[in-house]
């Protein structure tokens, strides 16, 4: 063989195992299932069944302490990925851990995570945060260690599921302390989700809040940016007790963008809630 | 994952190539614009041309610069205004070329860097105006596929453009898809053989 072929054939397998290594870790590490709890709840707002995951803290002891909450939407998606982060960030900024409860899918996503109906498939918002305060989270405070208190309790959304935590900001700031708010789709239905912000502004405008607002760089589409920077520029200016942060994640898009911002979501509310 | 194999395969494959015939003599130096669209529902316009140099018959050599118009179709949705919102694309790559009776099939490696600069304002009667502008510079880099097709001075010639920054990813929504197959570029043009 010449020694070029050789040395092609050696650049071939490193290129290729370096190739396979870099998919084989990209893969998504499933979280702990002796510590996690799964169990369905049927909806009387709207007769959907959600599949409920709760990840639990290591140290999770139902007797001492009180936990926060984490309330993940799109649940099959982000479930794993955001309870062994919030397992990771809580250790190495030695700080207590979270309850992540995870919401999966019991209809459309669109449907559930929208406020006005504009097409067949959306506007089950109200219904589904209905759900979330008259069903979940008195399940979850009765059946775990946590917190009860509005402060404690925290959403994480992406794009729709960020659309959903900033209407659920406006329209019923009483559930949530805390918001991590990704791509959100403020855009919807002409901004309704601003207009919902500033009817209720007056009520909601000097409790405390924590926001963090994420978003891709190159989310060019012509919809995200401007309305998220209105979004952002009305907290700022108008909450008098917010800890508010905001992050463009560089040259990323919609879903690329999705998982670094929960990273930096998590740890920004780790370090300041 | 099948999709992901088949990639790793065609980078390992690629590696192989250069391997060949390093000594033949037959310089090529082609000049080739073309018009093309990404793979994003074809929203994208994009003004390219790859400039390739054909130092031996089998070593390909080539620059690829694009300007991008993006998002062309919807520049007015729901009070957002895009004000505008284009792309410069540079890369520089080498490959192999491929010959067969009437064409010719290059594959590259191409390296180089993405420049965006978009603005977008939201003007809702409701509230304040609010406009944002974003500036980017990103690398970018993949693997280029060029078919020639005609072997007089001009010719018939089509690109396939595969990135591969930023990854590959996907959402809950099958339209959601960022990285190479959303980047995935198409162009065609015609080529002129300088040399």
């Amino acid at each position: 063989m010449k020694k070029q072929n050789v040395l092609s054939l050696v650049l071939g397998i490193v290129v290729g195992a370096v190739v396979l290594f870099l998919l084989a870790s990209c893969s998504e590490e499933e979280f702990n299932p002796e510590l996690t709890r799964t169990f369905s709840i049927e909806a009387a707002s709207n007769g959907a069944t959600y599949t409920i995951q709760v990840a639990l803290p290591e140290d999770y002891n139902s007797s001492v302490e009180k936990y926060s909450t984490l309330y993940v939407l799109d649940g099959e998606e982000n479930f794993d990925f955001v309870a062994n982060h919030c397992d990771a960030i809580s250790k190495s900024s030695v700080t207590q851990n979270v309850v992540v409860v995870s919401i999966g899918y019991g209809q459309d996503r669109s449907i559930d995570y929208t406020p006005t109906k504009v097409s067949a498939a959306t506007g089950g918002g109200a219904q589904f945060l209905e759900f979330i305060e008259t069903q979940l989270i008195p399940r979850i405070e009765e059946d775990f260690n946590v917190d009860t208190t509005r402060n404690s309790r925290a959403i994480l959304g992406h794009s729709y599921g960020g659309l959903f935590g900033a209407c659920a900001l406006a329209v019923n700031n009483k559930l949530f302390g805390n918001y991590i708010l990704l791509s959100p789709s403020i855009w919807f239905d002409n901004e309704v989700s601003l207009l919902l912000e500033k009817a209720n502004r007056a009520m909601n405008k000097d409790r405390y809040q924590l926001v963090f607002l994420g978003i891709g760089e190159v989310e060019n589409s012509g919809r995200m940016q401007a309305p998220f920077e209105a979004f952002y520029q009305t907290l700022r200016d108008n909450y008098s007790h917010i800890k508010l942060s905001r992050n463009r994640e560089k040259d990323l898009d919609h879903v690329g963008s999705k998982n670094p911002n929960i990273i930096k979501g998590l740890n920004y509310y780790f370090q300041n809630r | 994952m099948k999709l992901k194999i088949h990639l790793s395969l065609a980078i390992f494959l690629f590696a192989f190539t250069p391997g060949y015939s390093q000594n033949e003599l037959a310089r090529t130096l082609t000049i080739e614009p073309g018009v093309g669209i990404h793979t994003n529902f074809g929203t994208d316009l994009l003004f390219s041309n790859l400039v390739q140099w054909n130092p031996t018959k089998r070593l390909a050599i080539a620059s690829h610069s694009s300007f991008n118009i993006n998002n062309i179709t919807q520049r007015n949705f729901n009070y957002v205004k895009t004000d505008y919102n284009y792309s410069l694309n540079q890369k520089f790559g080498a490959g192999t070329t491929l010959y067969s009776k009437n064409s010719s099939h290059t594959f590259l490696f191409m390296a180089g860097v993405k420049y965006t600069a978009y603005q977008e304002t939201l003007d809702n009667p409701n509230f304040n105006k609010v406009s944002t502008s974003i500036t980017s510079l990103s690398p970018d880099y993949g693997m280029m596929y060029s078919l020639k097709r005609g072997w007089k001075k001009y010719f018939f010639t089509a690109r396939f453009y595969l990135p591969l920054s930023p990854w590959l990813t996907y959402g809950a929504n099958i339209e959601n898809v960022q990285g190479t197959l959303r980047d995935t570029a198409l162009e065609f043009g015609m080529g002129i053989k300088i040399m």
